[in-house]
């Protein structure tokens, strides 16, 4: 096999915008995905930090944080990036790394975000005068009731109304949001006739779940068409259609720009020569095979997706190239006493240290590899979750890694 | 005034078990219970029905009482015990004379010990060790289900009038002249506090018993006794699994429906309520567990809990794992206070026999000769076979013989019509204990579900493989829908205080895939739900 320019181990965020980046960057690029990363489980919404400005709340974080590798200069790169080939996949997304966007969330609180998709984005929801939340009869996880009354504590002066829709999705089994959003993208104007039943003014708007169909913005193009009022999609539970169809657009986007994307590919160990990495080992389930690179971008996921183990306490590895893995020694920083904590938690900070061209490094700060970069959630020395900073160090990681 | 002839105090296997032995008996009885039912040790234990092995060296008339009891409680609690047999295995390290005497005790207290071959063993248990095991024996162990046996000993002493009231704390007791007129509770919600006129009550707190002996001025020798246990997420073994040798820690595993229990550890602790456990006593569990079955660590390990065994300290006698696992009633009348008993020590197997003795003694106080019938007669009514066709029309046939298990003849009836009647109802709000939304509808709208986790203790949501992360966003919605309780509206509140609670029994055992579940926790709830609240600062 001819030796591809960057090969990206993963498709997860991090591992499909780095293939992107690449591949924009005119490489022949190959992406090996095992699983189906976490996207499915996200919210779609790019999270930076949990500042007013990330941008600027960036700049104070401690030396070892993966922002302060990475920079402002390639975060807000990839940032541009990201929404430009969000748009070319017909995607739409909203946002700055300046500022922050609300979204409802399916408990009915608001969830803020750097780059949030359009048919999410509830910014205007302070203009509004009328709120209707809607369910859909017999689709599941979605508590308008409970929406209702949270909401309610942020907007303590509007008009609520809970409205329920039968679209006629009752059948043998559970529905989810991913089967009303299937439902809805071949046939997205039973959506529309049944939210035109409601009795709603220009000025008011209405929460549905996330069910505008699969892919892009088609389905939410042709209803939003047909009737005046904003409508907003919220978060719920996993598997999310908001994020399938971000990771549906990305891999659209590598289709047409010409990366290799081999499913199922499961990286076991990297072919290494001193301090070059020149090829991965794939196994399948009849055999392995070796798929050589002159640069190699590890972008694994951390506990979630298995880019980092750990089999007995103080003993997390790095599986593929049993890379060094910062962690914080000791039960007591190991976790907080309340799981929604004050302070970040210290089994999230696990994870590898890096150069500023994100390759890793030992204790002594030495690098291990010359060309390879590690990006995403595998990368150490932050809480994505305690700083709402998943999506954003995925993206501003691949941006760098990529172009480093 | 609120009056019943007996105040029982406790919620535990005990206490309940007296509470149905009285009024079985047409004795007016109230208990009272400052938790939820079953929070402490009758819940908080491997879920072992003792075949009375373990103590047949050591204490043969607990063996004895053991295996009677054991078969009282597989006939009158069918639906509580999974009979699934026990081995005891001696492994390599474990000393051989053990062996003949246990073989002997065993013999001599009535239990079945049947010796079987290695080959036989390993077929049976396919994942012990064969480096370790030396020898193996059946015995008439089974798992028992110490939530559903709660509920079934209120739904059976209900049907004779028992009454029950949850989040109860007794604060002290009215005596005149050292006789005991009524008993001082607190409402845990409320805060109102009120009297129980009564003419005797009996003290069944287990490790709480010497606190509620203080308060009426009485000294009680019981001494609470942590010992703490692991839930894997498989079914390691298919029986429940012994070490052949003197009782010490980690030496049990017990199957249940789908996990597998491994403890425990025993430690004295000052005060019953530390259920706290740490990563160095999960440590020390894996480190025996995996002599037993070597490649233990490769399982996923659900949570770890840890409860007290409420251990009767005699005058001057011994405690720990030394101390007897035998009960002691204490008729206060000697104390110069009369119409006041305590019941301490015991376990869980004889629970039903500590209160028939108990009761004995209450009743012949009373004048009443009624005979005890605790052992003839069923908890519950068995759910039809009709029923049970009924609602398989609307899901899986195993989660239908758990909900029927779980809910009794008359409220499996009620979610069975709102089944038929309204489609949506039959959406499973819990994947894993297959709970449709009609049955946590259901224990929703009871008034004694005031939390969650009082619909976890009876629907077993959010206690199986997802430990709450699908679950957990739709009981606090259905909860704050239906709940009857001001608290259930408090639908944030209420979230993450149940996975709070998840948290803790996670929370040492973080380690393998444990790890990675947990952030799908923080992934959906503190990142898609944003939970806590609040905007940027």
């Amino acid at each position: 096999m001819k030796p591809f320019d960057v090969i990206v181990i993963g498709g997860g965020l991090a591992g499909l915008m780095a293939a992107a980046v690449a591949a924009d960057n005119g490489q022949r690029v190959a992406l090996l995905t095992y699983g189906s990363g976490s996207l499915p489980l996200a919210s779609g919404a790019i999270d930076f930090l949990n500042a007013k400005a990330p941008d600027v709340a960036i700049k104070n974080l401690p030396a070892h944080h993966p922002y302060k590798k990475i920079g402002l200069k390639a975060c807000d790169a990839a940032a541009k990036f990201f929404v430009d080939i969000a748009a070319k996949a017909d995607l739409p997304y909203n946002g700055r790394l300046s500022a922050q966007i609300p979204i409802v969330t399916a408990v009915g609180t608001l969830k803020y975000s750097a780059l949030v998709p359009e048919s999410m984005d509830a910014s205007n929801l302070v203009n509004k005068k009328k709120i209707f939340v809607v369910e859909i009869k017999g689709l599941k996880d979605f508590y308008a009731a409970m929406i209702v009354d949270n909401l309610k504590k942020i907007f303590p002066d509007k008009t609520f109304e809970v409205a329920k829709l039968d679209l006629n999705l009752l059948g043998g089994r559970d529905i989810t949001c991913m089967d009303a959003a299937q439902i809805i993208s071949v046939n997205e104007q039973i959506l529309a006739d049944g939210l035109k039943t409601l009795d709603v003014g220009d000025d008011d708007a209405i929460i549905i779940p996330p069910i505008f169909g699969l892919e892009g913005n088609s389905s939410r193009a042709a209803i939003k068409s047909q009737l005046r009022a904003e409508i907003l999609e919220t978060t719920c539970l996993p598997p999310s259609p908001t994020g399938i169809r971000l990771q549906r657009a990305f891999i659209k986007y590598l289709q047409s720009s010409g990366v290799r994307i081999f499913e199922n590919s499961k990286v076991v160990r990297g072919v290494v020569d001193g301090k070059k990495v020149t090829g991965v080992v794939v196994e399948n389930s009849v055999r392995e095979k070796v798929f050589p690179a002159r640069k190699v971008i590890l972008a694994t996921g951390g506990f979630y997706s298995g880019g980092i183990t750990m089999r007995d306490f103080d003993q997390p590895r790095e599986p593929i190239f049993d890379l060094p893995v910062f962690f914080p020694t000791g039960a007591e920083n190991w976790s907080n006493e309340q799981l929604f904590s004050d302070e970040p938690q210290g089994f999230s900070m696990t994870g590898i240290f890096t150069d500023e061209s994100l390759r890793p490094i030992d204790e002594s700060g030495e690098i291990l590899f010359e060309n390879l970069h590690v990006v995403g959630a595998n990368l150490g020395g932050s809480d994505f979750v305690f700083e709402r900073s998943a999506g954003g160090v995925a993206i501003s990681s691949a941006y760098k890694g990529a172009t480093s | 005034m609120e009056k019943a002839t007996v105040v029982v105090i406790g919620g535990g296997a005990t206490g309940l078990g007296i509470l149905r032995d009285l009024s079985m008996r047409g004795v007016k009885a109230l208990l009272v219970e400052k938790n939820d039912l079953v929070n402490g040790a009758s819940s908080r234990y491997h879920g072992l029905l003792h075949s009375g092995g373990r103590y047949a060296v050591k204490d043969q008339e607990a063996a004895r009482e053991c295996i009677i009891e054991n078969q009282i409680m597989r006939k009158i609690g069918k639906s509580c015990v999974e009979p699934c047999g026990g081995m005891f295995t001696r492994l390599d390290i474990d000393d051989e004379a053990y062996e003949e005497l246990w073989v002997k005790g065993c013999k001599d207290s009535g239990i079945e010990a049947t010796p079987i071959t290695l080959d036989e063993a390993f077929k049976l248990e396919p994942r012990l060790s064969r480096k370790h095991v030396k020898s193996a024996y059946l015995v008439p162990d089974a798992a028992v289900d110490g939530f559903r046996m709660a509920w079934q000993l209120v739904d059976s002493s209900k049907r004779y009038g028992g009454q029950v009231k949850t989040y109860t704390e007794v604060i002290g007791f009215d005596t005149v002249n050292g006789e005991l007129r009524g008993v001082k509770v607190r409402d845990q919600f409320t805060g109102e506090e009120y009297e129980i006129g009564c003419d005797i009550a009996v003290n069944a707190a287990g490790g709480w018993a010497g606190f509620v002996g203080k308060l009426a001025g009485v000294e009680i020798g019981v001494q609470p006794d942590k010992g703490t246990l692991i839930a894997f997420n498989q079914r390691i073994v298919n029986h429940v699994v012994n070490r052949l040798h003197k009782s010490s820690d980690g030496d049990i595993f017990v199957p249940h429906g789908s996990i597998t229990i491994l403890g425990t550890s025993s430690m004295s602790v000052p005060n019953p309520e530390d259920t706290s456990t740490s990563r160095a006593e999960v440590e020390s569990l894996l480190k025996i567990g995996e002599q037993t079955f070597e490649d233990l660590r490769d399982f996923r390990i659900l949570r770890t809990f840890a409860g007290s065994r409420p251990l009767y300290i005699p005058p001057g006698g011994a405690v720990g794992r030394s101390a007897s696992r035998g009960f002691a009633i204490v008729d206060h009348d000697n104390d110069g206070l009369k119409g006041f008993f305590t019941i301490v020590g015991g376990k869980f197997t004889t629970y039903r026999l500590m209160a028939e003795k108990m009761c004995n003694q209450i009743c012949a106080k009373l004048g009443n000769d009624t005979p005890c019938r605790t052992a003839e007669e069923p908890l519950v009514e068995e759910v039809s076979q009709e029923d049970k066709d009924r609602a398989k029309k609307f899901f899986p046939s195993y989660g239908v013989n758990l909900a029927a298990t779980r809910l009794g003849v008359d409220r499996f009836k009620k979610v069975v019509e709102r089944l038929e009647s309204d489609p949506e109802s039959r959406e499973l709000v819990c994947e894993c204990e297959n709970v449709t939304r009609a049955e946590a509808e259901e224990i929703c709208k009871d008034d004694t579900s005031f939390i969650v986790n009082d619909v976890r203790r009876r629907t077993r949501i959010g206690m199986g493989t997802c430990q709450g992360n699908f679950c957990a966003l739709r009981a606090a919605a259905v909860f704050s829908e239906m709940g009857v309780e001001p608290t259930a509206k408090d639908s944030l509140a209420r979230l993450r205080e149940f996975l709070q609670g998840r948290w803790k029994g996670i929370r040492p055992v973080l380690l393998g895939r444990t790890l990675r579940e947990t952030e799908m926790t923080r992934a959906i709830y503190e990142l898609s739900m944003n939970v806590k609240g609040g905007a940027p600062q």
